[in-house]
């Protein structure tokens, strides 16, 4: 199962939802707690998609996919925010933009997550071959 | 004199001379009113010669007006009725072409062995003593105008304690009488938790210390308290000698009220100012409870799972539920008067956790460095929880795209600091002297609650506290709160 989907929050319960979302549809995911520990995890793997959350306690979740998105130009985003907040905006921007691809704020429901992750199998080329979800 | 002299001129001569010396106007009376002698002093004020005096009958040489309005005759009768002086009376008079002045007069029996045959009408001129007792009179009045006037208590006790003096104000607002109070200690009538301060600031008043501020409720005749802030200060005789002490008691029950008023709308501006950080706290909760039961409608999910998604609700429930608690719980209405023993730490803690989110969202690193042990203080938790929690958000605004918020306690017996220090823009070195001035606040400069720092200023000062703050622009700024220690 391999690349794999990267989700970055602080919150671990967050992780929790995402994690079984995601796995419940047999795709594999990585969790990271803070901005530094997404870096870290970089170093090794190849993701597929990265769920970020806008307010990180280290750093800034639109900042942290510049630095990623240097790391791996075609690393897609999805930025989940629970407040609609300057961020919000620049990411709805940034959206608009290219890397990031959906800004889902909370409370989701599944079919949202899935539904950009569907999306993105069928537009996208190498990366996305044999996602089904 | 010499003693040759006074023989040379015999006794007529010099009792006389004694007479006419005296400056009283001094009349012998016989039982039928004639004059039998009248010194200079009465000649020259009533303007009479001797010859239209001397022999002729009291009503033919004073006035009607006299005669008739005074007890002159009467008492002069009484002498020789009883043979004993009488009491004084006044009287009013303006001889022809003078002034009017005023004289009080006695009657005196000149004694005789078998019956009383002559009698001293005495007459003094008191007219300076009488408009002087009048100045007097006047100035005491006015005095009592302005102490009665004011709405202000005043009160004046003995160098124990015990009350002389209650004015109209004190009647008013205590419901008791001046004669109910009199003699009473003062501090029988300050609430129960005040006494013992009042009992021993009086016998420091009393002791000649200066004056002292101080905040005691009244308990009225009704048994209802009243706030009052009262100044109280020794009270000094002419020759600086301490009798007692003057305490004068505002009311603050409308201040107070104007207080809380401005509390509560501070602390909505709080809430306005933390709604995006509600907001997100509360939305993770929801997310949670969303998921999970996104999750549980899925019917094919094995029992571990669906205990964890059900869970997972009840706890993203409860935690909803305490964000809320806190909220409810920091824009309640604060209750005046309540000083207690509080831990200063969980104050801090329980505020910084109502702005942790606020923070987070603005990418604000916060630090607390708190000591392991509890740090009491007397006070009031939610006038307290209010000051740092302007502090912070302060300090939160000074930083709009992101710093470090350190929060700092040092204890040091008998103080505890506080301390809040941001990475921010930092106040300009001119708005500094004013920055607790509730006038001097800038709208369109430094984003601030308004009123924050001015509130937070007053609420230090009744925890008999001080705040002080440095910074630098640029650099960010540091504000300092100390607070007195409760033993133990």
């Amino acid at each position: 199962m391999n690349p794999e989907f990267l989700i970055v929050d602080d919150e671990p319960d967050l992780c929790w939802v995402l994690e079984n979302l995601l796995t419940s549809k047999g795709l594999a995911c990585q969790i990271a707690q803070t901005a530094q520990a997404a870096l870290d995890l970089m170093q090794g793997h190849r993701f597929r998609l990265a769920f970020l959350d806008v307010t990180l306690p280290d750093m800034n979740g639109l900042e942290l996919a510049r630095r990623l998105r240097k790391l791996d130009p075609l690393l897609r985003f999805v930025i989940i925010s629970g407040y609609l907040s300057k961020e919000a905006a620049a990411a709805a921007r940034a959206c608009a933009e290219g890397p990031i691809c959906a800004c889902i704020n909370k409370p989701f429901l599944h079919e949202d997550i899935l539904g950009v992750i569907q999306h993105l199998a069928a537009g996208d080329g190498t990366r996305w071959k044999g996602v089904v979800c | 004199m010499s003693a040759d002299r006074t023989e040379a001129m015999g006794d007529d001569s010099l009792y006389e001379m004694l007479l006419n010396a005296i400056p009283s106007s001094v009349l012998l009376v016989g039982r039928d009113l004639r004059i039998t002698l009248a010194n200079r002093n009465f000649l020259e004020r009533s303007r009479r010669t001797r010859e239209e005096t001397l022999d002729r009958r009291l009503p033919e040489v004073f006035p009607p007006a006299i005669l008739d309005n005074t007890e002159i005759v009467r008492r002069i009768q009484s002498v020789f009725d009883t043979n004993k002086p009488t009491t004084g009376e006044k009287i009013n008079y303006r001889a022809p072409g003078g002034l009017m002045r005023i004289y009080y007069y006695r009657v005196l029996p000149v004694p005789h062995p078998d019956r009383v045959e002559l009698a001293v009408l005495v007459m003094e001129d008191v007219t300076e003593w009488e408009r002087l007792s009048e100045d007097i009179r006047r100035m005491e009045r006015h005095l009592r105008i302005v102490v009665e006037s004011t709405s202000e208590i005043i009160l004046s006790a003995d160098t124990q304690g015990r009350i002389l003096s209650w004015n109209q104000s004190a009647e008013q607002i205590s419901g008791y009488t001046p004669q109910e109070v009199e003699g009473k200690y003062f501090w029988e009538f300050c609430a129960a938790e005040h006494r013992a301060d009042a009992r021993c600031l009086c016998s420091e008043r009393a002791a000649g210390k200066s004056p002292q501020r101080v905040e005691w409720n009244l308990v009225t005749k009704s048994g209802k308290e009243v706030p009052l802030c009262w100044i109280c200060s020794p009270m000094m005789d002419d020759r600086g000698q301490t009798i007692g002490i003057v305490a004068v008691g505002r009311n603050l029950t409308e201040s107070r009220k104007l207080e809380a008023q401005l509390l509560q709308a501070q602390k909505l501006a709080a809430l306005g100012v933390m709604a995006g950080g509600i907001a997100h706290e509360l939305r993770n909760p929801l997310a949670i409870c969303s998921s999970a039961a996104q999750f549980l409608m899925d019917e094919e999910i094995k029992p571990e799972f669906r205990r964890e998604c059900a869970q997972k609700v009840q706890q993203g429930m409860q935690r909803a539920s305490g964000i809320i608690d806190h909220l409810l719980k920091f824009t309640r209405p604060a209750k005046r008067g309540d000083r207690v023993k509080l831990d200063l730490l969980a104050v801090l803690q329980e505020t910084l956790a109502l702005i942790a989110d606020q923070a987070k969202i603005q990418n604000i690193e916060v630090r607390p460095q708190l000591p392991d042990a509890p740090a009491f203080v007397q006070g009031d938790a939610h006038l307290l929880q209010q000051v740092f929690m302007n502090l912070f958000l302060n300090a939160i605004h000074a930083m709009p795209n992101g710093g470090l918020l350190k929060v700092t306690v040092a204890t040091a017996p008998p103080q505890v600091s506080v301390q809040v220090a941001d990475t921010g823009h930092g106040i300009p070195a001119a708005d500094l002297g004013n920055l607790f001035d509730p006038f001097s606040s800038k709208p369109n400069g430094r984003k601030s609650t308004g009123l924050g720092l001015p509130l937070c200023y007053a609420i230090v000062q009744q925890h008999a506290g001080a705040i002080e703050v440095e910074s630098t622009p640029g650099q960010g700024s540091t504000f300092t709160v100390r607070l007195g220690l409760s033993p133990g």
